[in-house]
């Protein structure tokens, strides 16, 4: 990120290095832009231009298919915004902004990264400094690339370490540690996530717990980078025919000895066990041991898992079982990529053999709009991250939070299910 | 600068976006006042006339009003139904700074616990003072400086439009 910063320090104009935009808040921030900057583009005798489309992406995915004229509406004005100026717009199905950006190389370990969506804080799996904004500061950032009055946040270090148990997953220990710190934990601070767990976590499970830290109101998370980061990185790059420059390839570094932190929290991952959070807060965390509440509706989805690791055990799971006939389950591979992956190994089959609906990418019940949704009454586990009254239909449904082992296991047994039993060791 | 207002709606800990505008109705509109027009609809069916009853409404809540999605048409509900501001113990960051771009001002004090609806109060923001006149009581605002200034100013609109006017001049 080039600069020391430290905590506190006031930043008037900082400069980002990529934004991206789904179909929610895309269409307003494009159409604010083109009103509020006119003028300053006509006065200037220049024509209306972002100030560089190669750093900018459109990603529709909330919901599509598109479920409306309006939704219908807004991808079109993107499109024809994108041709006009030059930015790459992804289609319909590509997948979920958050698992695309990094899967596309289109985010970078170090960079600044921001997005008009909270979950944006995704991208620190990657070791890139990553946030939500709305949309008036998206429509600033199209027109100068600037973000402003910003306050460099402190940091909170969460040192994990020992091995995560048997059937037990990175969103296990994202929920538990939800539980502990609460919705309002982590607020305005930075979570950073370091320790031996963590230098043994694959990408996948990196990216579900830095998507989960909004959910304690940190500003972002981050992992710093190193060889398994890099990996990742390089192979997104080579599928676009590009590579690491030296100077991204040098920064696998921790983060800087003299960082401070306003506090550590240390956590035992080897005694997590299973978790859900139960309706109506990602931070209500229990052992799955403790709950088995009956549930009709399973969603494995989201940008919080649905990648290959996800998709892999549900597999195991799943295979050669019926999902319970009381329960609809829904899965949803959270790109393209994933889809097509899943589809040539056999995963896919196997799924829905066990009598799934698979649905192409796209952020599906998790954003209660267009699909899935929830009637009164619904009792639905999701691998999602948002668990609020009304989320995903119904304010009178019901809505816990697991892993996609223990979405797997709920949805052959109809009440929420403690996945070990299906593992085997 | 002075501003006086009505506590309309009292809240907890903890409202999230969601509660404040449900996302399946965020894609149907690019205006405004339709947000404002549902504001709360699930989580608090009355937020809309108790906060339209005063020409001058304030909410006030406990901690982290606002958390979750980055949606900014969260502040457009609330603005647009008469709320000229919203006084809470602590605020996440992006609906914080959705809240200064659109003029809405994020009053952070450390107790609202005094606080109830009906209440009068005048927020002075040169003297960064908020005063409860139904009740007594003066609570000091935390704000920084450059976060003063721009509720002041209704936002960062004027220096965006001066920065892109410097880009233009010097690119070629
Ligand atoms: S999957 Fe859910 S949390 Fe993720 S971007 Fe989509 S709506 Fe938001």
């Amino acid at each position: 990120m080039g600069r020391k910063v430290s905590a506190g320090e006031l930043i008037e104009a900082m400069p980002v290095d990529k934004l991206y935009f789904n179909e929610v808040i895309g269409p307003p921030a494009i159409l604010n832009f083109q009103k509020d900057f006119a003028d300053v583009f006509q006065s200037a005798g220049k024509r209306m231009k972002v100030f560089d489309p190669m750093r900018v992406a459109f990603m529709p995915d909330h919901t599509v298919p598109s479920c409306s004229i309006m939704v219908s509406s807004g991808i079109k004005l993107m499109a024809n915004f994108a041709k006009d100026q030059g930015i790459a717009m992804y289609k319909e199905g590509d997948g979920i902004e958050h698992t695309i950006a990094s899967e596309e190389g289109f985010v970078l370990p170090g960079e600044i990264a921001v997005a008009t969506d909270s979950h944006t804080c995704t991208q620190g799996a990657l070791g890139s400094l990553a946030f939500g904004i709305g949309t008036t500061e998206a429509e600033n950032l199209l027109a100068t690339g600037e973000l402003y009055s910003f306050t460099a946040p402190e940091t909170i270090r969460f040192k994990v370490d020992g091995a995560l148990g048997y059937g037990v997953y990175p969103k296990d220990l994202v929920l538990h540690i939800l539980g502990t710190m609460g919705e309002g934990g982590c607020s305005k601070r930075i979570a950073e996530y370091s320790g031996s767990t963590f230098d043994s976590m694959d990408m996948d499970g990196r990216f579900t717990v830095c998507n989960l830290s909004v959910e304690m109101s940190a500003r972002t998370a981050i992992v710093n980078p190193d060889a398994t980061t890099m990996s990742y990185v390089e192979a997104a790059l080579h599928g676009r025919g590009a590579s690491l420059t030296p100077e991204q390839t040098g920064m696998i570094a921790r983060s800087d000895d003299d960082a401070v932190f306003s506090k550590t929290v240390h956590v035992d991952a080897s005694r997590v066990e299973p978790t859900v959070s139960l309706p109506h807060s990602p931070a209500n965390a229990r052992p799955v041991s403790e709950v088995n509440d009956p549930i009709n509706v399973v969603f494995l989805g989201s940008c919080a898992n649905a990648r290959r690791s996800d998709l892999i055990v549900a597999a195991r799971i799943l295979k050669g079982r019926k999902v319970h006939r009381d329960t609809n389950l829904v899965v949803i591979p959270a790109s393209r990529k994933v889809y097509n992956w899943a589809m040539d190994n056999g995963i896919l089959r196997t799924i829905a053999e066990s009598g799934a609906n698979i649905e192409s990418s796209n952020c599906g019940p998790c954003f209660g709009k267009h699909m899935g949704i929830l009637a009164p009454g619904d009792r639905c586990l999701s691998t999602s991250n948002r668990n609020y009254k009304g989320r995903m239909g119904s304010p009178e449904a019901f809505i816990y939070l697991g892993s996609p082992a223990t979405a797997a296991a709920t949805a052959v047994e109809g009440r929420i299910a403690d996945p070990r039993k299906y593992l085997g060791e | 600068m002075e501003l006086r207002g009505k506590v309309a709606k009292k809240y907890g800990d903890d409202i999230n976006t969601d509660y404040i505008i449900p996302a399946y109705l965020l894609q149907e509109s690019w205006d405004k006042q339709f947000f404002a027009d549902h504001a709360f609809e699930y989580y608090d069916p009355s937020f809309k006339t108790a906060c339209r009853t005063n020409k001058e409404s304030i909410v006030v809540a406990t901690n982290n009003f606002g958390c979750g999605s980055s949606r900014e048409q969260a502040v457009y509900a609330v603005k647009y139904n008469n709320v000229v501001a919203v006084v809470a113990q602590s605020f996440p960051d992006i609906f914080y700074r959705n809240c200064l771009n659109n003029g809405l001002l994020p009053i952070q004090v450390e107790d609202t616990s005094k606080i109830g609806e009906g209440d009068e109060l005048l927020i002075d923001l040169d003297g960064r003072s908020l005063k409860n006149l139904t009740k007594g009581g003066q609570y000091a605002i935390i704000a920084t400086d450059s976060a003063i200034d721009q509720m002041k100013k209704g936002g960062f609109m004027g220096f965006v439009r001066e920065r892109l006017r410097t880009r233009l001049a010097s690119a070629t």
